[in-house]
């Protein structure tokens, strides 16, 4: 014999190449910083309280137990929906109208490489504008009502839909599309399997940072010309030199973009189950 | 012991003649030349004038150099890429774009990671025109044939490699291209894994008789999987001999390794190809 054999047991007869058969993603199982994050929010109140007893006049920076109660007062008195759902709407009708027009337009172009650089200068000049500036324009062309700062957050958040889906689409590996062409794969169908499903995380970027910038164009909006809206509140809070009125309006446009980002998570979890 | 299973089931059937070229044959270039333009305004010329056949359930291996334009060829054959001159057909038509019934396995798997494997392997039947109530059996069937059991649900994430070759060559086979072009399907397993690949390459082959044409760099592999051996000479590429492979089908991976006609054959390659003991 030229050599000796010295497995022991079982001959490997099992089949070669399945050993790894599934990679279970290991389930991490960590504390929930929930706790953790609420505790630092509590102190963070308290210190805040401490000081405007003891450091400054709540005056000029209130202190979070005069703001507690005016927001009870404002739910009570339905302001606080009143106002909260006007900016809701606003910035989520903008949001969502920038990703009904931002994802087709996004496809679209990087499809058309000819056209998106044709289109480049343009595009990259708005985006660059700061937007912010257009409140005034959208107010003279949309009146004060919603429609000024629908078009406010729509433009805020657009190019955040059209960047990020061309630079999804730009990621797509070409022998997926080479392999759908050689089955002579119709467009709508490569659209439907492959475009979309490859840009949906880039989509759902695109709301996570959307949420704040719709937010934002909505506030501005409301800040220039309004009558309502919690951008208005804390505009004509301001005017009355109410410091409580200023940051009651303030917390709640943080909690709704909290709110918002949770619930994006959230559903952003349920869509990419495959990564 | 599913492999063996797999041996045991082509060993029952009957031994088939080596098909004969039919009328027309499957995919046939004639003098076939491809050059890219190179950015300093030259041509790289990567074939000058390839003439071949490959009929009717012909299982045609190329074999080359690297960089020699095999991948190329295949990329003509299904309309990926237009030749700089003679002509390209597919069951007698000149190529233009896509031409039905030609199907293509690269040796990424290129599979949807947004898909699961039955996901996947249905969008061969889904675009080979399988009518859609006949098309979850055709998946079911497939997933079967290539023991992906229990692995219907799984992402692609979840798969080996060797499995994830599988899943493109089902859904290539779900396809049902009467053509199948295979760019280096197994080159990036490992040793084991691709010599299993090709007994279930050759086990489908022997049961659906598919005109392939298979390229690859391995020339064990292609001795030991095709009836016929195209070597490629380095860029430019010119065919540089044709090999009929006279071993008897079906084979066996093992016992082939040992028959003097496989080495012979091997080592006249390997020469062809002027490669160093």
């Amino acid at each position: 014999m030229a050599f000796t054999k010295t497995t022991s047991g079982a001959t490997p007869s099992s089949t070669p190449g399945d050993q790894p058969a599934i990679r279970r993603r290991r389930s991490q199982w960590r504390s929930s910083p929930v706790l953790g994050q609420i505790a630092v929010i509590l102190a963070l109140l308290l210190l805040w309280e401490l000081a405007s007893h003891h450091l400054y006049n709540p005056f000029w920076g209130s202190r979070p137990s005069m703001i507690a109660e005016r927001l009870w007062e404002l739910a009570l008195s339905g302001h606080l929906w009143m106002h909260t759902s006007t900016t809701l709407q606003e910035a989520g009708a903008g949001l969502l109208l920038a990703a009904a027009v931002g994802v087709p337009v996004g496809i679209g172009l990087a499809r058309a490489p000819r056209l998106a650089r044709l289109l480049d200068p343009i595009i990259m000049g708005l985006y660059g504008l700061p937007r912010v500036a257009l409140a005034p324009l959208f107010i003279l062309w949309f009146g004060i009502g919603l429609i000024s700062k629908i078009m406010m957050s729509f433009t805020m958040v657009l190019f955040i839909f059209i960047l990020n889906v061309m630079e999804g689409i730009r990621t797509i590996d070409q022998d997926q599309l080479d392999l759908m062409k050689s089955m002579r794969a119709g467009k709508m169908y490569v659209a439907w399997t492959v475009l979309l499903p490859a840009v949906v995380p880039w989509i759902m970027a695109s709301f996570r940072i959307g949420v704040g910038l719709a937010l934002i164009g909505a506030v501005v909006g409301e800040l220039i010309g309004s009558n309502r809206g919690l951008g208005w509140y804390v505009e004509s809070s301001g005017g009355q030199l109410d410091t409580t009125g200023v940051f009651s309006g303030l917390i709640v446009l943080m909690i709704l973009a909290m709110l918002a980002n949770y619930l994006i998570g959230f559903i952003e979890k349920r869509m990419i189950k495959w990564r | 012991m599913a492999l063996m299973a797999n041996v045991n089931r082509a060993d029952r059937m009957p031994m088939s003649p080596t098909p004969q070229p039919a009328q027309s044959p499957r995919a046939e270039l004639r003098d076939l030349r491809i050059s890219f333009p190179l950015p300093d305004m030259s041509t790289l010329e990567v074939i000058s004038g390839i003439s071949m056949t490959v009929a009717e359930g012909e299982f045609v291996a190329v074999v080359g150099p690297s960089g020699s334009g095999k991948s190329t060829i295949l990329r003509a054959l299904c309309g990926l890429l237009e030749p700089s001159g003679g002509s390209v057909l597919v069951d007698g038509k000149p190529v233009s774009g896509p031409p039905p019934g030609v199907g293509f396995m690269f040796q990424k798997d290129a599979l949807l990671p947004w898909r699961t494997v039955a996901g996947n392997i249905r969008i061969g039947a889904e675009l080979g025109g399988v009518p859609g109530d006949r098309r979850e059996e055709r998946v079911a069937s497939l997933i079967k044939l290539l023991r992906l059991d229990g692995f219907e649900n799984a992402w692609p994430r979840q798969l080996s490699g060797g499995m994830r070759q599988r899943v493109s060559l089902g859904r290539l086979l779900a396809y049902q291209p009467s053509l199948m072009l295979m760019d280096e399907p197994f080159g990036a397993l490992d040793y084991q894994t691709k010599i299993a690949m090709g007994k279930e390459l050759l086990s489908v082959w022997e049961a659906e008789r598919r005109a392939i044409i298979f390229v690859t760099h391995d020339i064990e592999e292609a001795v030991a999987l095709a009836d016929r051996v195209l070597v490629f000479s380095a860029r430019p590429a010119r065919i540089i001999a044709d090999y009929k492979v006279m071993l008897p089908r079906p084979r066996h991976m093992r016992s082939m390794r040992g028959d003097p006609a496989f080495t012979r054959l091997t080592e006249a390659i390997w020469s062809d190809l002027a490669l160093p003991e």
